[in-house]
């Protein structure tokens, strides 16, 4: 992965399918889980790892030989502290009617495995472009996995898409409840990992262990 | 000796960049996000008794510990109703509340501020179907149900603990504005 050229369309592509966040590499689950009761919810958390993951690649990027090898993980958690609460602060002034919907999950980026982890594996060892690619491949696949885990839930546990009934009222509630989140991510990324090896010739092991 | 001290101004120098970056947005972003939960806390005192010409705060109260404000609704020089700024312990938080009270102890609507309540369940408490239902309640309809039930408080299912959480509120409101009306306010 540190091969000096890196082709965008590849770094992207890796984001959302080969190296999927979720479904791949299994990290930043718990977030998963905890926020993707509907579509909207996901969307908006996704939309926030988006920006903050493209931003925390790109700083780290640009300071990778300043920042000492020694102190580079308080280093990363700095930078990406810093960018969360700059977004939380920024939105509570500017945005009141997002951040009264997404003012619950912005703090808990902070400590989304899945930045720090590019930001170590990716940023710290590649230029600034190749980093806000890959930011925003891996941001786009974290998105699009919580859409997808957000809109199996909300369907089957409210019966609605984006908010709009589309089946009778709360068909199974459990699916909206935690352990719905698990079954439903679960579900998903079986899925994932078939589709790959039926399509793709992808080894089911060469997601999840993640160094 | 020397490694030590330069892995250590390493780590000062970005901790001190990132605390300039953030006071400065922070003094930036402040005032205009203090300036704008006034001016929605006013919007939804007025929303909730549309008739008034002034709401004015006439009483700092303790409600769960909290600082709750008790305003007065006047019309014409003379009092139209009450509203209560209320808290209740939810599920995972505090439950900010505005409760509205007629002249006569009746909650004539609420409206939640604030809250930290489960995203897809409890938050459901800020959605009008449900805030709705403590419209016309006396001080004995203030009670959390699981039944259908239109003199009680019916529970969100999923969420019977963050209901509770908004009818506690709503109750210590009502309780406590009596109590202070008796003493004269």
């Amino acid at each position: 992965m540190s091969e000096p050229k890196h082709s965008y369309k590849k770094l992207i592509l890796n984001g959302i399918f080969s190296e999927n966040p979720v479904f791949r590499l299994a990290l930043s689950l718990c977030p998963a889980v905890a926020v993707t009761t509907s579509v909207k919810n996901g969307f908006l958390m996704g939309a926030a790892v988006l920006f903050v993951m493209t931003m925390v690649n790109i700083t780290v990027s640009l300071l990778r030989s300043f920042i000492n090898p020694k102190v580079r993980i308080p280093a990363y958690i700095l930078i990406i502290a810093t960018y969360v609460s700059i977004t939380d602060m920024v939105m509570a002034a500017y945005s009141r009617a997002a951040y009264k919907e997404m003012g619950l999950y912005i703090q808990l980026i902070v400590v989304f495995a899945i930045i720090i982890s590019r930001a170590e594996l990716f940023a710290s060892r590649n230029k600034v472009v190749p980093s806000a690619v890959d930011g925003i491949g891996m941001g786009l696949g974290f998105l699009g996995a919580l859409v997808l885990v957000g809109a199996v839930r909300e369907l089957i546990g409210k019966g609605s898409l984006v908010g709009i009934q589309i089946l009778g009222k709360d068909p199974l509630l459990i699916a909206v409840l935690p352990t719905g989140g698990f079954f439903a991510i679960g579900l998903l990324m079986g899925l994932f990992n078939w589709i790959d090896m039926k399509y793709f010739g992808g080894k089911p092991d060469s997601g999840g262990g993640h160094h | 000796m020397g490694e030590i001290l330069k892995i250590t101004l390493n780590l000062v120098l970005i901790c001190a960049a990132a605390g300039v970056i953030l006071s400065a947005t922070w003094a930036m972003t402040d005032p205009v996000r203090v300036a704008k939960e006034a001016q929605e806390r006013e919007q939804a005192l007025k929303a909730l008794i549309p008739d008034a010409e002034s709401i004015k705060p006439v009483k700092d109260v303790k409600i769960a510990d909290k600082d709750g404000i008790i305003y007065r609704a006047d019309k014409a020089g003379r009092p139209l109703g009450y509203v209560v700024l209320s808290y209740g312990r939810g599920y995972a938080s505090f439950i900010r509340v505005l409760v509205a009270v007629d002249l006569t102890g009746k909650v004539t609507g609420i409206d939640i501020l604030g809250h930290g309540e489960t995203p897809g369940l409890g938050d459901q408490i800020d959605q009008s179907w449900f805030k709705d239902r403590f419209k016309g309640k006396v001080l004995e309809g203030l009670v959390v149900v699981k039944t259908e039930s239109t003199r009680e408080i019916q529970a969100i299912s999923g969420a019977t603990i963050s209901s509770r959480g908004v009818t506690r509120a709503v109750k210590d409101a009502v309780e406590i504005l009596k109590a202070e009306r008796e003493k004269g306010i």
